[in-house]
């Protein structure tokens, strides 16, 4: 077994190595082979290869030094418009030496972007599109403005399909000498759904408990590594105990620093999936709107999800109730 | 084992004694006066207030001048006959085998009225033929009772340290228990004690025993100890309030600030409005009374505030339609604050970790954190050698290790593994 992270390892390193997004893939090597490249918006789902791509196509463009050519910026770690402002005006306005006559910066999580700052960076892709393309990666391309996205080529990217996603983790599974059984990879891929980089760290992180990697390991692991158990926290409230409830949630805000908003997204979900009478869920939808509502207008996040918290255990007594009489 | 700090850290010898160097150096004058024959004042009557270093200073000095102390304190003297019996003492400067002796009466406070008719009679008596040091130790020595006692005494009064000289006190125990305590935790202990160098000793412990670090987050809710009562009192106006007027006049009582008095009621809403009803009443007001925060915050306009208090106080006692007011629950200081305080340095240490990995990743610090990192904690649960290989690879600090394993031994075991010295 190798030491370094396997995501990391076994990242394609060109365009070929690829194995999925066929379609991208070519249109993206015919960049390659025109020297041209576009501002670009890679959307799509986590671990479908959108900062795999990008890296690629520089390789594929710039060669083995492609590294001088471009920059790697994280919205996430630097969302401000300070940084549009500076450090990617900066590097834009630069004119590149070599055969290819234009930098590439790759705006990873751009979706995180505030919206002052992609203005922001809507000027600059403009001012200096002679000297530097844009490729943003994000999960949601409605998350960026439409004057960016009317500038951009995008490409939707999509989860692996099935034997795609089994191809590969069999293939790093041999490559490090681990023995994957089939029952392992059904539990991967039920867990995952197709996000090959959660994959391949559930697949290192089984194996490093040296035995073959069966359904129940891959199950405790991602329960491990999967602290926003937002479902988990909904049944305690239904069960009536608010108490412990609240506490699953300070964990979660506090100690993991999970955001209100996905855990309130994820509530949402877990409602129309819960077993309660039909015209509750539309009750509580309105409950979760409204808590949303306030979310947004900057109110503190524990405080404002458990009086939600109350109301799903009140919801759940009222249920209860209406069963008895 | 448990050992109270103020009895490990007691000094042994006047040099370690914080505070009252003047009392001090009268003391030791007068003790070395009797050298040649007996002064004038045949005891010594120190006063001051509790915890201010009276008796240590006492036995410090038997200690530094290899003196034999002879302790009593108020019980052993509560009658005439039970002075006289140690009388005998005090009539000869050297013991048995040489050394010096001292005498000290501690607790002179403690006798009272008629019970105790006589012990200061015959410890007056005493003082006066006395061969060796006497030393008397009361809060107050101006108390009418001791009127003669005290003019076969020097008077000598010990007074209150200053903050700094507690503060000094305070980081020297730090030091010698390995923790590394913010400045300004220090300061708020020893602001607090007024003084009392004891209390001071009593709550570092309570706070600091075992921590590694000392925060002035960690210290600050105590100022809220000594105001526990009336916050008690506000707490039952509001979550047993009748009506909104009540509720509400409330916090004119509180002397904490209204976000305080936020998290207090917060804290204990739960275990006292169990009707899920009310409950949800209870957290809904809650949850608009903190709308409102959050309206004063975007808008910088103070004046809602009235909203903020109408909500917490009034909305949280109207909220109480079924919930029974019987049986006796207690109220808890709330919790939130002191996590909030710790997980703020776990989650700097976990984007610190973050970036390690974004630098070799191709991912935000901030997802690294979330999504990478809790796969690192079971590799390095599971497997040495594949950790110390990550930890490597990421150019992992070792507290970085040591956070990740959440173990001491396998934290070693990795740093080892991985060429890093255990520190």
């Amino acid at each position: 077994m190798s030491f370094e992270m396997w995501a990391e390892k076994y990242r394609p390193k060109t365009l070929d190595e690829m194995v999925n997004q066929k379609e991208i893939v070519e249109r993206l090597k015919s960049f390659v082979k025109a020297k041209n490249v576009p501002h670009c918006i890679f959307a799509g789902p986590p671990g479908t290869g959108k900062t795999t791509a990008a890296l690629c196509l520089a390789r594929d463009l710039y060669g083995e030094a492609y590294r001088e050519h471009i920059m790697e910026l994280n919205a996430s770690d630097e969302r401000g418009i300070d940084v549009v402002r500076e450090t990617v005006k900066t590097f834009a306005r630069v004119r590149s030496i070599g055969e290819v006559p234009f930098k590439i910066m790759i705006l990873d999580e751009a979706d995180n972007m505030t919206a002052d700052a992609q203005q922001a960076l809507r000027r600059t892709m403009e001012r200096y599109t002679e000297t530097c393309r844009f490729i943003l990666c994000a999960n949601y391309s409605g998350k960026i403005i439409e004057p960016i996205q009317s500038r951009c080529a995008p490409f939707r990217f999509t989860y692996l399909p099935r034997e795609e996603h089994d191809k590969y983790l069999r293939y790093i599974a041999e490559n490090e000498g681990v023995k994957l059984l089939d029952e392992g990879l059904d539990a991967i891929y039920e867990v995952c759904g197709g996000d090959l980089r959660r994959a391949i760290n559930t697949l290192q992180a089984a194996a490093s408990l040296g035995k073959p990697v069966d359904a129940k390991i891959v199950y405790s692991i991602a329960g491990r590594a999967n602290p926003a158990d937002v479902q988990k926290m909904i049944e305690t409230a239904m069960k009536g105990d608010f108490l412990e409830a609240r506490k699953q949630l300070r964990e979660m805000i506090q100690k993991y620093g999970v955001a209100g908003s996905d855990i309130i997204r994820q509530i949402h979900t877990e409602i129309f999936r819960a077993e309660i009478p039909e015209p509750w869920k539309i009750k509580l939808a309105d409950i979760v709107g409204e808590i949303d509502y306030r979310l947004v207008e900057g109110a503190d996040e524990e405080v404002q999800l458990s009086a939600l918290l109350a109301r799903l255990v009140e919801a759940a007594y009222e249920i209860k109730s209406a069963r008895k009489g | 084992m448990y050992q109270p700090w103020t009895v490990k850290y007691k000094p042994k010898t006047l040099k370690e004694i914080v505070g009252n160097r003047e009392a001090i150096e009268k003391f030791v004058n007068w003790v070395k006066s009797w050298e040649k024959s007996p002064p004038a004042k045949r005891a010594a009557f120190l006063y001051g207030p509790p915890g201010v270093g009276k008796t240590v200073t006492v036995e410090a000095l038997a200690n530094d001048f290899k003196m034999e102390l002879v302790e009593k304190n108020a019980s052993d003297y509560r009658t005439e006959e039970a002075v006289k019996r140690f009388a005998g003492l005090a009539s000869q400067y050297g013991s048995l085998f040489g050394t010096r002796r001292i005498i000290l009466f501690d607790e002179l406070d403690g006798l009272t009225g008629t019970a105790d008719k006589g012990g200061v009679k015959a410890i007056t008596d005493i003082i006066k033929t006395a061969q060796c040091p006497i030393v008397l130790i009361a809060n107050n020595a101006f108390d009418p009772r001791f009127a003669v006692l005290r003019n076969y005494c020097l008077l000598i009064e010990f007074k209150k340290p200053s903050a700094t000289e507690v503060l000094k006190r305070l980081k020297a125990i730090c030091l010698k228990e390995g923790i590394a305590a913010e400045e300004n935790a220090l300061k708020f202990i020893a602001q607090r004690s007024e003084g009392d160098i004891r209390s001071a000793v009593t709550d570092l412990q309570a706070l600091a025993q075992g921590k590694k670090r000392l925060t002035y987050d960690d210290v600050s809710w105590l100022g809220y100890r000594d105001r526990q009562e009336t916050i008690f009192t506000v707490l039952r106006m509001i979550l047993y309030g009748k009506t909104c007027e009540g509720a509400k006049r409330a916090v004119n009582m509180a002397d904490v600030d209204v976000d305080m008095l936020f998290e207090w009621i917060y804290e204990n809403v739960p275990a006292h409005l169990t009707d899920p009803h009310d409950l949800a009443r209870a957290m809904d007001a809650l949850s608009m009374a903190d709308v409102y925060r959050g309206r004063i915050r975007s808008t910088q306009d103070w004046s809602f505030v009235r909203y903020v208090i109408d909500f917490m106080t009034a909305g949280v006692a109207m909220a109480r339609v079924n919930t029974k007011t019987s049986g006796w629950t207690p109220f808890q200081f709330p919790k939130r604050i002191q996590a909030l305080s710790r997980s703020k340095e776990e989650r700097a240490m976990q984007l610190e970790i973050g970036h390690k990995i974004k630098r070799r990743c191709h991912i935000s610090a901030t997802r690294a954190s979330k999504e990478v990192l809790p796969y690192l904690r079971i590799i390095f649960k599971n497997n040495v050698e594949v950790a110390s290989g990550i930890a490597k690879w990421l150019d992992l600090s070792p507290e970085m290790i040591e956070y990740i394993a959440e173990n001491k031994e396998k934290a070693e075991a990795i740093k080892q593994a991985a060429g890093l010295k255990p520190s």
